[in-house]
C-alpha cells in the first residue's frame, strides 16, 4: 500500500475534507486557522506524494511543499494577528461576534 | 420662394396669385400681431386686427371680380401651388391653392360678412378687457375660413376644417370663466369632432381610392373608377357619406346639431360670423364642391336631402318656443341650413348656394341686429322682458324687419328668390315630400320670426323699469354695418337669381356644376313663368305671406301688442307639442344618456381595470422584486464561515456537473 | 537484530505497517483538532498529526521536506497558534458551542469534496513505484532556487512575503494607545521603568 500512490492522494484527500470540515463548522477563530493549516498540509502531501512516484519531478515537489510551507507561515502570522486584534475589541475569538458587515 | 404654376389656361397672372397668398397672410399676421401686441393697445387693440380684415376683403373683392365678372382664369379657376408640403413615399400633398367661381361665390359672403363683423365689434366689444384676444380670434377664423374656401386638397381642406373649428372653440368660450360657455365650447369641439372623424375616413378612402388627394384629380379619377367599374357602387356612396358626416358636424345637422343653440353663449359678433355667415357654410359649400362624387352616388345625395329636410322641420318647430332671442336665431340657422343640405341633396346645387349667400347676408344681419337689440337692454336676450323698442331703437329695428321679411321669402327681398328657387327645383326634379316639408318650414319661419319681432319690437314694454330710461341707439360702428347688410338683403337675391333660372349667379356655377348635372340627368327646361314654375313661385310667395300674417296676427306689429291671452291658451291645448318643442324633442337629454352616462359607466370601468390590473401587475413587479431582495438579503449574514460554506457547495456542484454531465 | 522482511503474523510489508500507523495517528490527530472542545488540546493534537505527516514524508523519500516540517510547523507554526490561544482566552465551559448551527452542511460539503476526489483517484492509472529516498536534496534544490533554475523569482517574492508577514502581524496586534490629552508623555525609558499595565482598556 505504500507502493501506490493511490494511498497518499486518498490519504491527502481526507485530511483536506477534515480541514474543510473543521473551517466551515468551528466557532473559535483560531481553531479555523488551524484547520486551515491541515488543508494547507494536505495539499503538501499531495504534492510531495506526485513527487515521489515521478522521478523526474522529485526535486520540484519538494521545493514546492517548502515554498507552500513559507506561504502558509506567512499567512498564519497575519491571520492570528488580526484575530488578536479583533479579540481586543470583541473580548471574545468567536467568529459569530464577527458578523457586524451584514444585512 | 417661387410659385410653381400649373401650365393650364387658369393659372393666372403673379398678382392674382399673390393676392391668394394675401388673402391668406393678412388674418394670419393680423392674428399673430394681434396676439402678440395687441393687450398692451387697451382700447386700440382693434386696430390691426380690422385693417387686416380690409384689407382681406378689397383683396378677395378684386379676385371675386376676376373670377366671375371678368372671367380671367377660365372653367377651371386659377390654380397654383405654393409648395411641396408633404412627400413621403408614395404620399404626396401640396399647398396648392383654387379660386373658381364657387370659391368666389362663398368668397363674396366670407370676406364682406366677416368684414362687417370686425367692424361691428368695435364697438360691441368697446367695454370687454378681453377684445384684443377676441380680434386675435376673429382674425385666425378669417385665416381658417379663407384657407378653407381656397384649399384645393382634400387635406389642406381638412387643415382649415379643424382650424375653424378651434376658432369656433375660442370664440364660444370666449367669456371662458362663465361655466355655460365653457362647457358650450366644448361640447361645439366634440360634436364637430365626431363628424370630422367621419370626414377623415372619408379621406382616407379616397386616398386609397384613387392615390391622390387634390380636387381636380379626386373628383376626375373617381367617377372614372367607378364608370370603369374598378369600384363598386357602395364603395362611392360610403366615400359620399363620409365626407357627408364632417358636412353633418361642422353645418349642425341632424343629429349633430346639438351644438349650434348652446354655441350662442359667445358673443353676438361670434354667432354673426361664425354660426350663420361663414363656419357653418362651410358643410354646404364642401359637399357643393364634391359634387362630382355625390352626383355618382344618388342613394348618398338621398340621405344628404332627407337630413336636410327633416333638420329643417325639426329646428323650426323648436324655434317656435324659445325664449332667448339669440336662440330663435340659431334654430332658424339650422334650419335654413337644413334648406341648403336639401337642395345640395335634390340636386340644385347652385340654389343651395344662392341661398348659401343670401342667408349669410340677412342672417348675419339678423344677429348683429339681436346684438345692438341685447345692447340696448344692457344685456337682457329673454324676449319674454322686451317690447316697445321700435320708437327707441329705430335703426336697429328697421334693419332687423328688413332681415325678418328677407328671411321670411316674401318678394322682392332676398330670401325669396334663393328659397323659392330651393323649393320649385326640389319639386320639378321630382323630390314632392322636400318641396311639401320646405313649405310648410316656410310658413313656420315666417311665424317665428314675427314672433321674435312682435316679442321684441311692438306692443308695450316689458322691460326691467330699471333698464328702461337708460335704452338707447347703439354706436354707429354697429349700426353702420346693419345698414350695410341691409342693402344686400334687399337687393342681392333680384341681382343675383334674375331672370329666374338664368340669373348671374347660374352663369358664374354653371362650370362647377354642370357635369354634376349631366350624371343626375336632371331636367333642364327652359321657365315656363305661366306654367309650373309661375304656380310654384306664387306658392312660395303665399306660404311667407300666410306666415308673416300669423305671426304679425298673434304677436303684434308696431303699436298693437301680443295677444297674450289667446296665445297662452292656445299654447294650453298644445301643451305637449309646446314641451317637446322647449325640451328640443329631448335630443341633448338622450344625448346625455348615451354619452355621458353610460360613457360615464364604461370609462369607470376602464379605469378600474386600469389602476387594477394594468397599475396592479406593474406594482406587483415591484412587490415581486421587493420581496425577492427582502428574503435574499438574509444571505448576507457577515459570516465568513457562511460564505465559504457558499464558495465549498458551489465548487462541489460545478465539479460534479462537469464531471458527470459535460465530461462525459 | 535485523528485521524480518515482513510483519509476523499479518506478512505485511514493514512499509505498510509504518504507513498505516502514521497515517491513523495523523488522521486521528487531525480530527480531535477539529471536534475537540478545549482549544488547546485541539492545539496540541495539531502538533502531533504535523509530527505524523513528517513521518509519511519521510517515508514518501522527501527527507528535507520533512525536516522543514518539522522545523516550520511544529516549531513556529503550531507555537504562534498555542500563543494566539493564550492571548484569546475564552471561559469554554459547557455552555459554549463548539459548532455552528450550519455544522452539518459543512461536513456534507466536506464528504462531497473528499468523494469527489477519491472518485477522481480512483477512476485515474497511475504510475508505478516510489523512488529513492533523497537523503541529500540540499544541493538541487539550492540550484533549483538560486542559480538560474526556476524558481529564482519566486524566491524574492516568498522573501517579500514573509517580510510584509512580519511587519503586518506587528503592526496589527500593535496595542492602541487610548490618547491622554492631559498627560505629558512619558519617556519610553519611564514606561519601561514603570510596571506594565495589563489591566484591559475600557469597552468603546
Amino acid at each position: 500500500m505504500s507502493q501506490s500512490l493511490e494511498a497518499y492522494l486518498i490519504l491527502s484527500a481526507l485530511l483536506f475534507g477534515i480541514g474543510t470540515f473543521g473551517f466551515l463548522a468551528r466557532r473559535n477563530a483560531i481553531a479555523m486557522l488551524m484547520a486551515i493549516e491541515l488543508m494547507l498540509n494536505a495539499v503538501n502531501l499531495a504534492a510531495v506524494a506526485f513527487g515521489a512516484f515521478t522521478p523526474a519531478l522529485q526535486v520540484h515537489a519538494a521545493l514546492i511543499a517548502l515554498i507552500v510551507m513559507a506561504v502558509a507561515a506567512a499567512e498564519a502570522t497575519v491571520g492570528l494577528a488580526i484575530v488578536i486584534a479583533i479579540y481586543r475589541n470583541r473580548r471574545t475569538p468567536l467568529v459569530d461576534e464577527y458578523a457586524s458587515m451584514r444585512e | 420662394m417661387h410659385f410653381a404654376t400649373e401650365p393650364t389656361v387658369g393659372s393666372g397672372g403673379q398678382l392674382d396669385q399673390l393676392l391668394v397668398i394675401a388673402l391668406l397672410a393678412l388674418p394670419l399676421a393680423g392674428f399673430a400681431l394681434t396676439a402678440l401686441v395687441g393687450r398692451r393697445l387697451y382700447e386700440r387693440a382693434w386696430v390691426i386686427a380690422v385693417s387686416a380684415v380690409v384689407l382681406t376683403w378689397l383683396a378677395g373683392m378684386y379676385l371675386v371680380y376676376r373670377t366671375l365678372i371678368e372671367n380671367a382664369f377660365g372653367e377651371t379657376g386659377l390654380r397654383f401651388t405654393l409648395y411641396e408640403w408633404i412627400a413621403v413615399g408614395g404620399f404626396e400633398v401640396s399647398v396648392n391653392f383654387t379660386v373658381d367661381a364657387l370659391a368666389a361665390a362663398v368668397l363674396i359672403v366670407v370676406c364682406t360678412v366677416g368684414m362687417l363683423v370686425h367692424v361691428y365689434s368695435i364697438g360691441y366689444m368697446a367695454h370687454d378687457p378681453g377684445r384684443w384676444r377676441f380680434f386675435a380670434y376673429l382674425n385666425l377664423f378669417m385665416f381658417s375660413m379663407l384657407l378653407l374656401v381656397v384649399a384645393a386638397n382634400l387635406l389642406l381642406l381638412f387643415v382649415a376644417w379643424e382650424l375653424v373649428g378651434l376658432s369656433s372653440y375660442l370664440l364660444i368660450g370666449f367669456w371662458y370663466r362663465r361655466r355655460s360657455a365653457a362647457l358650450a365650447a366644448k361640447k361645439a369641439f366634440l360634436v364637430n369632432r365626431v363628424g370630422d372623424f367621419g370626414f377623415a375616413l372619408g379621406i382616407m378612402a379616397i386616398w386609397t381610392t384613387v392615390g391622390t388627394l387634390n380636387f381636380s384629380e379626386v373628383f376626375e379619377f373617381l367617377p372614372a373608377a367607378l364608370g370603369a367599374g374598378q369600384i363598386e357602387q357602395w364603395h362611392m356612396a360610403g366615400i359620399a357619406l363620409l365626407l357627408f358626416t364632417g358636412a353633418v358636424g361642422k353645418s349642425a345637422q341632424f343629429p349633430l346639431h346639438v351644438w349650434l343653440p348652446d354655441a350662442m353663449e359667445g358673443p353676438t359678433p361670434v354667432s354673426a360670423l361664425i354660426h350663420a355667415a361663414t363656419m357653418v357654410n362651410a358643410g354646404v359649400y364642401f359637399v357643393a364642391r364634391a359634387n362630382p362624387i355625390f352626383a355618382q352616388a344618388p342613394e348618398a345625395m338621398l340621405v344628404v336631402a332627407a337630413i336636410g329636410i327633416f333638420t329643417a322641420i325639426l329646428a323650426a318647430s323648436i324655434a317656435f318656443t324659445q325664449r332667448d332671442i339669440k336662440r330663435v336665431l340659431a334654430y332658424s340657422t339650422l334650419s335654413q341650413l337644413g334648406y341648403m343640405f336639401a337642395a345640395l341633396g335634390v340636386g340644385a346645387f347652385t340654389a343651395a348656394i344662392f341661398h348659401l349667400i343670401t342667408h349669410g347676408f340677412f342672417k348675419g344681419l339678423l344677429f348683429l341686429g339681436s346684438g345692438s337689440v341685447i345692447h340696448a337692454v344692457h344685456d337682457e336676450q329673454d324676449m319674454n322682458r322686451m317690447g316697445g323698442l321700435w320708437r327707441k331703437i329705430p335703426i336697429t329695428h328697421a334693419t332687423m324687419l328688413i332681415g325678418a321679411i328677407a328671411i321670411a321669402g316674401i318678394p322682392p327681398l332676398a330670401g325669396f328668390w334663393s328659397k323659392d328657387e330651393i323649393l320649385a327645383e326640389s319639386f320639378k326634379f321630382g323630390f314632392w315630400w322636400v318641396w311639401a316639408i320646405g313649405v310648410v318650414v316656410a310658413v313656420m319661419t315666417a311665424f317665428y320670426m314675427f314672433r321674435l319681432m312682435g316679442k321684441t319690437f311692438y306692443g308695450k314694454s316689458n322691460v326691467d323699469p330699471a333698464v328702461e330710461p337708460k335704452i338707447h341707439e347703439s354706436p354707429r360702428s354697429m349700426t353702420v354695418p346693419l345698414i350695410l347688410l341691409a342693402i344686400p338683403s334687399v337687393l342681392l337675391g333680384m341681382a343675383l337669381g334674375l331672370p329666374i333660372g338664368d340669373g348671374a349667379l347660374h352663369h358664374w356655377l354653371e362650370p362647377v356644376f354642370h357635369e354634376a348635372q349631366e350624371v343626375l340627368h336632371l331636367p333642364h327646361e327652359p321657365i315656363a313663368l305661366f306654367g309650373i314654375d309661375g304656380v310654384l313661385l306664387l306658392v312660395g310667395a303665399t306660404a311667407g305671406a300666410l306666415g308673416l300674417a300669423l305671426g304679425i296676427y298673434f304677436f303684434g306689429f308696431f303699436g298693437r301688442g301680443e295677444k297674450r291671452a289667446t296665445v297662452e291658451r292656445l299654447t294650453d291645448r298644445l301643451r305637449p307639442l309646446y314641451n317637446a318643442a322647449y325640451q328640443k324633442w329631448w335630443f341633448d337629454h338622450l344625448n346625455d344618456l348615451i354619452f355621458v352616462r353610460f360613457g360615464g359607466v364604461v370609462a369607470r370601468a376602464l379605469w378600474w381595470f386600469d389602476v387594477r390590473i394594468v397599475d396592479g401587475a406593474v406594482n406587483g413587479i415591484g412587490a415581486v422584486t421587493q420581496g425577492a431582495g427582502r428574503g435574499i438579503r438574509h444571505i448576507q449574514t457577515g459570516r465568513v464561515q457562511n460564505y465559504a460554506l457558499g464558495i465549498a457547495a458551489g465548487l462541489l456542484v460545478i465539479a460534479v456537473t462537469y464531471l458527470f454531465l459535460v465530461a462525459r | 537484530m535485523a528485521l524480518p522482511p515482513t510483519v509476523p503474523f499479518l506478512d505485511w510489508a514493514w512499509d505498510d505497517l509504518i504507513f498505516l500507523v502514521l497515517a491513523g495517528v495523523m488522521l486521528a490527530g487531525a480530527l480531535f483538532v477539529v471536534i475537540g472542545r478545549d482549544i488547546i488540546r485541539s492545539g496540541l493534537a495539531m502538533i502531533v498529526a504535523f509530527a505524523a505527516l513528517a513521518g509519511i514524508y519521510v517515508l514518501l523519500g522527501a527527507v528535507i521536506v520533512a525536516a522543514a516540517q518539522v522545523l516550520i510547523y511544529i516549531g513556529a507554526i503550531s507555537v504562534l497558534i498555542l500563543f494566539a490561544i493564550m492571548l484569546t482566552q475564552t471561559k469554554s465551559g459547557p455552555g459554549a458551542l463548539v459548532f455552528h448551527r450550519q455544522w452539518w452542511a459543512g461536513g456534507l460539503a466536506a464528504m462531497g469534496i473528499v468523494l469527489l476526489m477519491v472518485i477522481a483517484v480512483i477512476n485515474t492509472d497511475w504510475p508505478g513505484k516510489v523512488g529513492e529516498r533523497l537523503w541529500s536534496a540540499t544541493g538541487a534544490i539550492a540550484l533549483l532556487l538560486f542559480s538560474d533554475g526556476l524558481y529564482v523569482f519566486t524566491l524574492q517574492v516568498i522573501a517579500l512575503l514573509l517580510t510584509a508577514a512580519v511587519v503586518g502581524g506587528v503592526f496589527l496586534a500593535k496595542r492602541e494607545e487610548a490618547p491622554d490629552p492631559g498627560e505629558p508623555r512619558p519617556s519610553t525609558l519611564e514606561r519601561l521603568r514603570r510596571p506594565v499595565d495589563v489591566t484591559p482598556p475600557e469597552q468603546p
